[in-house]
């Protein structure tokens, strides 16, 4: 896609987004709540129509041809896509008969996909009986109904435990091997991470960084100084003095107020945290604890969306 | 092309109908009220109003012969909000958008709805006949007449429900849906000859009633029960109905599809 712009009322919920998926590849879109995740996703799955840009989807554009989009994408939304008051086998027959599969495909692809997905024992009830991991499974088993080209899930763990979160992840990871083509978005990094070939950071409806999980880590991935002050109300000073003899825009420097501790970025490492404790020795300002760290993952992607507070918006 | 398109269309249409009526068989309980409302109904306005409202007529008994057709047809006006608010429900859920993203027929969302509904209809119908007949009901034209009486029901409630269901989808809040339009069913059900002759109304209703096609099913309910004249009836009844599957039908299916 090249250019995509998407807005609702004031908020410009896609903002000249260009993004190529390659086949085969798992794709994973990273961003908070409001980045614009769903929005891409939507106009991708033909759902919603971009205000300017174009979408192409296994070489057919989503404005022109939608339908031919539709016959060989699934989607798994974020809500799942099931009727409750049907069995969960039911569901699996009516989205693939929908999608054009005939009976007798149908009936055997769902008893095959119940069984990849560890529903066997459950097909036969209503979905309404099932738990929120076992309704993700059967909403991706739906979208997996005519194995599609491409494979669009829209934060497919989100609000599941731990223990289902893995059994869904296994089965992605199953597909991948397969060859399936995925675009999925998360909020988490360490799924991103674990998981994508390519991560492209979405914040406020722009993509502003792509690559692969470690490239990312690498432009965020210096370590950092952790500086715990004997005095708390030194605080100011410190920053004051490192700002000074190490050449560092105060603004480089977080303390976290209270508790006198400083934490900086350490670019060459231990010369860094030596250079900081002389420059703090010298100004006789004494040291409780001091040393070095890799960055944590939240650290990572507030490094990326350098916004440390960012403001909440309207979903989609 | 075309066979193709109109082939699909059908398809879909009778999965999405088979969807309706497999839930409906797997929670039985959604269909007491539907089939308790009709009795309901009959058995309160024959009991205000049956022996109430002789003044003008020769007897009680025939007044129940008028007055019994007019609640068929306002049952099925009363019924018909609820396919429009079904499709709401529906339309604001996954599963909407699980049907949005697959290649089918667009139009099959509604259709399927309306033939799993029109099958509601004919069963209330059959009920209240059944039950009208207990109560001294009687249709002269034997079984063909009752076959007419229930058809006619069931296409004038799937007109009504056609834009109940293009009504629901335009207001998008299910809430406020629920509360406009039962409001209209109940105006179009009492504007009408479905309890009083036309001419016995408000002055100013009177035109309304004319044209309302509450008038024109209960008259011809009447019609098909008295082996009265049914051509007129038929008819007008005929031009109501097409016109309101057809236009708030392409616009429901329109508004169905719209991506946001």
């Amino acid at each position: 896609m090249a250019g995509v712009v998407k807005a609702f009322g004031e908020v410009t919920a896609v903002d000249k987004v260009d993004l190529t998926v390659s086949p085969g590849t798992l794709a994973a879109l990273l961003g908070p709540n409001g980045a614009g995740k769903t929005t891409l996703v939507r106009i991708i799955a033909t759902l919603t129509r971009p205000d300017a840009g174009l979408v192409r989807v296994l070489g057919y554009d989503v404005a022109a041809h939608p339908a031919q989009v539709r016959a060989r994408i699934g989607l798994t939304g974020q809500y799942a896509g099931l009727d409750e008051g049907l069995r969960g086998r039911d569901n699996l027959v009516l989205i693939g008969r929908l999608a054009g599969l005939q009976r007798r495909h149908a009936c055997q692809r769902a008893a095959e996909l119940a069984g990849t997905f560890g529903l066997t024992d459950a097909v036969d009830r209503a979905v309404r009986t099932y738990s929120g991991g076992m309704r993700r499974r059967l909403d991706l088993a739906a979208s997996l109904m005519t194995r599609p080209a491409l494979l669009v899930l829209d934060e497919p763990t989100t609000g599941l435990d731990p223990a289902s979160r893995q059994k869904l992840w296994a089965v992605l990871a199953e597909l991948r091997a397969e060859g399936t083509t995925m675009l999925l978005t998360t909020q988490y990094l360490e799924e991103a991470d674990r998981f994508a070939d390519v991560v492209h950071v979405l914040h406020r409806g722009r993509i502003i960084a792509s690559g692969t999980a470690a490239q990312l880590k690498a432009r965020v991935g210096r370590q950092v100084a952790e500086i715990r002050l004997d005095d708390p109300a030194l605080a100011p000073a410190a920053v004051h003095a490192l700002a000074r003899r190490l050449s560092l825009p105060p603004g480089e420097i977080r303390t976290e107020s209270g508790v006198g501790q400083l934490t900086l970025t350490a670019p060459d490492g231990t010369a860094t945290l030596l250079a900081a404790a002389a420059a703090l020795a010298a100004d006789k300002i004494t040291v409780a604890d001091l040393g070095l760290r890799l960055p944590s993952l939240d650290e990572a992607f507030l490094a990326l969306t350098g916004a440390a507070v960012s403001q909440p918006r309207s979903r989609r | 092309m075309t066979a193709a398109l109109s082939h699909r269309v059908a398809r879909d249409s009778s999965l999405i109908a088979g969807r309706q009526l497999r839930v409906l068989r797997m929670n039985p309980a959604r269909l007491i009220y539907p089939l308790v409302q009709p009795l309901v109904l009959l058995v309160l306005f024959v009991s205000v109003l049956g022996n109430l409202a002789v003044t003008r007529q020769a007897a009680a008994g025939s007044y129940r012969e008028f007055l019994i057709p007019g609640i068929i047809i306002q049952n099925a006006a009363l019924t018909a909000p609820t396919t429009g608010l079904a499709l709401l429900r529906d339309a604001g859920s996954g599963l909407a958008d699980r049907f949005r993203s697959l290649p089918m027929s667009r139009a099959a969302v509604l259709i399927g709805r309306l033939a799993s509904d029109a099958m509601i209809f004919a069963v209330q119908a059959v009920l209240l006949l059944c039950a009208a007949g207990l109560l001294g009901f009687r249709v002269r034209a034997g079984l063909p007449g009752l076959a007419a009486i229930v058809a006619v029901a069931v296409a004038f409630g799937l007109s009504v429900a056609v834009a109940s269901a293009w009504l629901a989808l335009l207001i998008n809040d299910a809430e406020t849906a629920e509360r406009v339009l039962f409001f209209p069913a109940i105006a179009i059900a009492f504007v009408s000859s479905a309890f009083a002759p036309v001419g016995e109304l408000a002055g100013w209703m009177q035109p309304i009633a004319r044209a309302n096609p509450v008038t024109a099913a209960a008259g011809l309910v009447r019609s098909l029960a008295n082996e009265g004249p049914a051509v007129f009836p038929a008819l007008e009844l005929g031009c109501w109905v097409a016109g309101l599957l057809l236009v708030p039908g392409i616009l429901a299916v329109r508004q169905w599809q719209a991506p946001s």
